[in-house]
This record gives structure tokens, C-alpha cells and sequence, in this order.
């Protein structure tokens, strides 16, 4: 076995500049690798993050009928008895918040825009959400008061700043036109886009009285550790709401499978890129390798006439074939985890190019890579074996041929 | 001494000249507007702050309950809204499908106008859905009209409070408002011009205007009307949305 490892090595030095060519194209495919996927995981993990942070909560309880008309956000489907709900789960020891959730046409000026108006409880949506962190100009609600809080892509949309009186045109719980006149008194720049573009805030209490919804809510946004595996939370908030038959529990799965369908279809299609790449890589490495093999078609005949056995024939040609493969895989290792470590610290600000537009992903502008080790080790290892189960085809070719054919070769 | 018929007579008329009620005249005022079939080629003018644009259509309706609009200008070509009793049916030609709208489907606009599809709904009579009071006589475009405001019976009317102005001689609608639960005007709706057909009395030109948006109105059009004439067999059915 030395002696084949020194003789791929040999071999390898022998044609430095195939060689390295050949590792770089290999490199460029594993950094190129490394990159995305740390990319997609990095925007796919800040995705899910500002899900539940500023959108969802870790789950929320809401009406079944409500929860199979999301899209529409229909206020007719309520959470009748909140109180109740609240204290059926407080046993479960979990945070909770009430929100109504409405669609209505926002006006300032002459201008106008549909939105989705989210009534919260100031006091408590704290608990749930982080959206008190991302008030950039003005303040936070306050309850009792008609005021109201604007994503910053909305408010540059409508021309809207701080002070600015906006009217809302809504339908009341039974159907009925409503309008509320409120004051912005705070700008978010949240980094969930979902909300910077299309989202505004009032207080519960002003849309309870306004929309006649008699103390009904469209949603029990609830917070979990980190730590607890989601699954048996939500049965333990099931059996909890055993009393309460026309309601339901959706986790913030559940509840954004819009963005899960993108990620899925992102991750497919990038998958599909990442392939093309291995394959570009791939077809540099069999090219060098029968170079290789067909150039010493004559020593090959003279290892096997003096005695060397196929297979250690062979396997000279896959451990020349797999020192390609280890040293591109490295280099590209190298260069992928130098990128990566750039764009999860610095992160990579897309801003110019997407502006407004989402992309599916719930990420705001700059988009950051997170570390994946299992992406790392799987690059390095698939890049050698698959270099060296490349080289197989044109090492057999060779073998097939007859020790004194393999002599005469010219 | 005043004949007992001519007396009789005279009372009719001065009660058809002077109704009691402002349900009296709601009554009158719906009599007016139901005819066992029409038949009508129009067009809708659309406006708002992008500019103004022109759908066309032949409609035809049976009674109260059943209406078919047909669009015939080139974007919107062999588009149809089907309304059976409450209920409000699609039909686009590319896709050759029928949809029934439902829930909150129904508070969109009707092609981009100020029209909801929930505004083509409703059978109802205005004396179900509001209670109705007689606040006065108004002059409007030098005509004499009844001042109706009408507030919402239930909370599920969409419209929570009306000013309906009511044409003294004609028992037309001349203008009408419509108001959020806030008491803001968000609507208007203005008769711009009335055709005789028939003997009758029919809108041919009406605008309706958001008051929330400067810009934005829709302009209704009937350039032909043919009234209690017998319509077409099956008119009204969801197999006849695709031919």
C-alpha cells in the first residue's frame, strides 16, 4: 500500500500543472458549494427566526374555520372566549398574547394602499414579539390611543412620516364599513420584509370598539423556549384546549408554509446548480485522468508484464485520482469556509438589487451565511470519492487490453 | 256636491302626491324599479389616479334575483358575472372556468370600479335591511326630491347608514350616500340622466364616486334598454357561462 501511495503521488507530481488545474476547477466547485449552502441555510435559519419573532410566534391558537381562510383574513372567525383560552393553557406556564388581525385600505393624501392591520395588546404582545426592538423613528403603542405604527417600506411608499394623521378603511366583525383615523406614531424597520412592506399595527382595545368585535380575537400568539421540542408542546396545548372544540393549534410551520414551499423549491433548485458545478469539476477530472491512463498505456503493460496485479494497478489510478480529488476538495474547503466566513460575519447587503421585492425568504437586505460542518465534511468527502470513482472508467479500459497490445501502444 | 267617485279619485291622487311614509316611499320608489325582465347594452367608464379606461357589456336580468353581465370590450372579452339570488358566479374565457365567490371575495371590486360584487348582491328590499325616515324635501338639480336617511336594522349590513334622495314626481333614486359605522361618507352615487322606456322611467347615466379617493370614480352608462321582453331560454345557468 506505501508503495502505491508513493506512485500516485509520484504520478502526481510528475504532471504538476494537469494537476493543479485539474484541483482548482475541483476547488472553485467545492468553495462554490460551501458558499451557497451556507448561504441558503444562513438566509433559511434568519428566515425562520424572523418568522417567529415578528410574525407567528412559536404557534398560535385560532379558529379552525379562520385558519382554513388565512389568506383572507376574515374577521367573522374569532376566538370568542380569549379569556378562557388563556386561562385553559396557563397551566402550561406559556407566554401568550392577543392579536386582531384584519385587511383594510390605508389612506393618506390622495394616496392609498391595502394592508394587513394587526390590532395587538401593547402591554403583552412584548412576550410574543420582538417588534418593540424595531421602532426606528417615534415610539411604541400605547393602549386607548388611535394611533398606529408603519413599516418603513410602507411609509415611504405612502409618503408618511411621524405625526401623520392615516385613515383605515376596514369591515367591521359582522361586515359592516368601519374607518379609523390614527396617528403614526412610530416607523419599524423590522427585519422581517413581510412586515416592513404591507403590515401596520394599531392598539387592540381602539379596533375591539371600532370593529365591534366584543372582546372576540383573531389569534393567541404563544412564545416556547428555544429549547423545547415543539411537537409535544403543541399536544400539551391540544389536550389543554380539549373544552374549546372549534378552535385550532398551528405552529409557525403551519402558519408560514409559503415561505417552507420557497425554501423547498429554492433548496431543489439550488441543488440542481450545485450538481451542474460537480459535474463541470467532474468532467475536468476524467479528462485528466485519461490523459493520464492513455499516456501510460506502456507502463502499464511493463508493471503488469513484470508481475503487478490489475488491482493494484487500478488502484494506483484512484489513489492518483483521489489526491486530485483530496487536494482540490481542500483548497476548496479552504476558499468556501474563507467566503462563508465572510458572509456570516459581514453578510453580503442585496438591497440595490432586490429593493422592495421579497424573495420568499423573510430576510431584510443583507443576507448572512451560517456555519453547516456537516456541508463541510460532506464537500471534502464526496469530492474525493467521487474524483476517484471517475477515474475508474479509463484506468478499466486500460486493464482491458492485453500486456503485449498495452507494450505496442503508441 | 262632490260625486262619491270623483271625491274617491281625488283622494288617490293627493295620497300618490303626498305619501305618508318614508317606507310608503321606499315601496314606491322599488314598484319603480322592478321589471320581470331587462335587457341592456352599456359600458362602465372607470377613473382613478391612473386615468380613466372603458369597459363595455350587455346585461340582462330576470326579476330581482337572477342578472348576467357579459363583457364585450377586447381585454375583458367573453367575461361574465352570473348572480343567482345571492350568489355570484365568474367565468373567465382563457382559463374556461366558473368561480363561485364567497366570504371576503365578495367585498372586492368589480373589474377595478368602485363597485363591490357585494354591491350586485342583494335582493332584499331596503325596508329589510334599514329602518327609513323622512327627513325632509331637498331641491337637486332644480328638482324637488324626498331626503330619506336610512340606518342599518342588523350589523351585518354593509353599509350602516344611507341618504337617499328620491325624486318627487319620478320616485327615482337622484343621489344616494353611503356611510362607514363612523359615521364617514365613503360613497355617492349620482343619476346623471333618465331615459324614458316603455312608458317608464329608467337610469341611463350614473356615477359613482369614493369619497375617500379625489380621483376615483365609475362612471355607468346604458345606451340600450329593452324592458319585459323575453330573454333568452337558460340564460341564467352555469352551463350558459361558457358559451
Amino acid at each position: 500500500m506505501k508503495f502505491l501511495l508513493s506512485l500516485a503521488w509520484k504520478n502526481l507530481s510528475r504532471y504538476r500543472r494537469r494537476t493543479t488545474i485539474t484541483a482548482v476547477a475541483l476547488a472553485v466547485g467545492v468553495a462554490v458549494f460551501i458558499w451557497m449552502d451556507g448561504w441558503l441555510l444562513g438566509a433559511e435559519l434568519e428566515s425562520r427566526r424572523n418568522i417567529i419573532w415578528y410574525e407567528a410566534g412559536a404557534a398560535k391558537v385560532l379558529n379552525q374555520e379562520y385558519l382554513e381562510q388565512i389568506q383572507n383574513l376574515p374577521l367573522k372567525q374569532v376566538v370568542e372566549d380569549a379569556a378562557g383560552v388563556e386561562r385553559a393553557l396557563a397551566s402550561l406556564g406559556l407566554e401568550a398574547t392577543r392579536r386582531a388581525v384584519f385587511s383594510g385600505e390605508l389612506f393618506l393624501g390622495e394616496g392609498s394602499l391595502f394592508v394587513k392591520a394587526v390590532a395587538l395588546d401593547p402591554a403583552t404582545d412584548g412576550r410574543v414579539f420582538r417588534l418593540q426592538e424595531t421602532v426606528r423613528q417615534g415610539r411604541f403603542l400605547q393602549t386607548g390611543e388611535p394611533e398606529t405604527l408603519l413599516g418603513e417600506w410602507l411609509a415611504r411608499d405612502l409618503g408618511a412620516a411621524v405625526g401623520d394623521w392615516v385613515t383605515v378603511r376596514a369591515r367591521s366583525r359582522f361586515g359592516a364599513f368601519q374607518t379609523l383615523d390614527l396617528q403614526i406614531v412610530g416607523i419599524l424597520n423590522c427585519p422581517n420584509p413581510v412586515i416592513n412592506q404591507g403590515t401596520i399595527f394599531l392598539p387592540l382595545d381602539l379596533a375591539d370598539q371600532a370593529l365591534e368585535l366584543e372582546g372576540a380575537v383573531s389569534e393567541i400568539a404563544l412564545a416556547f423556549p428555544e429549547w423545547q421540542e415543539p411537537e409535544a408542546r403543541l399536544g400539551q396545548i391540544r389536550r389543554a384546549l380539549a373544552g374549546f372544540p372549534e378552535l385550532a393549534v398551528a405552529d409557525w410551520q403551519e402558519l408560514a408554509r409559503d415561505f417552507l414551499a420557497i425554501a423547498e423549491g429554492k433548496r431543489a433548485g439550488t441543488g440542481m446548480l450545485l450538481l451542474l458545478i460537480f459535474i463541470i469539476a467532474a468532467v475536468g477530472i476524467s479528462n485528466t485522468m485519461l490523459m493520464a491512463v492513455y499516456e501510460r498505456v506502456r507502463e502499464i503493460g511493463m508493471m503488469r508484464a513484470l508481475g503487478m496485479r490489475d488491482l493494484s494497478i487500478r488502484l494506483a489510478f484512484l489513489l492518483e485520482a483521489g489526491g486530485i480529488g483530496l487536494i482540490g476538495s481542500a483548497l476548496g474547503l479552504v476558499l468556501g469556509a474563507a467566503l462563508n466566513w465572510y458572509m456570516v460575519r459581514w453578510g453580503l447587503d442585496l438591497s440595490a438589487f432586490i429593493g422592495d421585492m421579497q424573495v420568499g425568504y423573510r430576510v431584510h437586505s443583507v443576507f448572512r451565511s451560517a456555519w453547516h460542518p456537516q456541508a463541510l465534511v460532506g464537500a471534502v468527502v464526496f469530492g474525493v470519492l467521487a474524483s476517484m470513482l471517475i477515474s475508474f472508467i479509463p484506468s478499466s479500459r486500460a486493464l482491458r487490453k492485453r500486456i503485449t497490445d498495452c507494450l505496442r501502444h503508441v | 256636491m262632490i260625486r262619491p267617485a270623483l271625491a274617491a279619485a281625488l283622494l288617490l291622487a293627493a295620497a300618490a302626491a303626498f305619501p305618508q311614509s318614508a317606507e310608503e316611499i321606499v315601496r314606491r320608489l322599488e314598484a319603480n324599479q322592478r321589471f320581470r325582465t331587462q335587457e341592456a347594452e352599456g359600458s362602465l367608464v372607470i377613473t382613478d389616479r391612473f386615468g380613466s379606461r372603458t369597459k363595455t357589456f350587455l346585461s340582462y336580468a330576470e326579476g330581482q334575483e337572477r342578472m348576467l353581465l357579459a363583457f364585450t370590450n377586447v381585454e375583458e372579452k367573453g367575461q361574465k358575472i352570473l348572480r343567482l339570488r345571492d350568489e355570484i358566479y365568474l367565468y373567465f374565457p382563457e382559463a374556461e372556468e366558473v368561480v363561485r365567490l364567497q366570504g371576503a371575495a365578495l367585498k372586492e371590486s368589480v373589474m377595478g370600479s368602485d363597485f363591490s360584487y357585494e354591491d350586485l348582491t342583494g335582493e332584499k328590499s331596503l325596508l329589510d335591511l334599514y329602518e327609513v325616515k323622512l327627513s325632509g324635501r331637498e331641491l337637486l338639480a332644480g328638482r324637488e326630491q324626498f331626503l330619506l336617511e336610512l340606518k342599518a336594522r342588523a350589523r351585518g349590513v354593509a353599509y350602516p347608514a344611507q341618504k337617499l334622495w328620491v325624486d318627487v314626481e319620478e320616485y327615482l333614486p337622484r343621489r344616494a350616500e353611503y356611510y362607514a359605522l363612523s359615521g364617514r361618507l365613503l360613497k355617492t352615487l349620482e343619476v346623471l340622466e333618465v331615459r324614458r322606456v316603455g312608458g317608464r322611467s329608467v337610469m341611463s347615466r350614473a356615477i359613482m364616486r369614493d369619497a375617500m379617493k379625489k380621483s376615483s370614480s365609475t362612471e355607468f352608462r346604458v345606451q340600450r334598454v329593452k324592458l319585459d321582453e323575453p330573454l333568452p331560454k337558460n340564460i341564467f345557468s352555469l352551463e350558459a357561462l361558457s358559451w
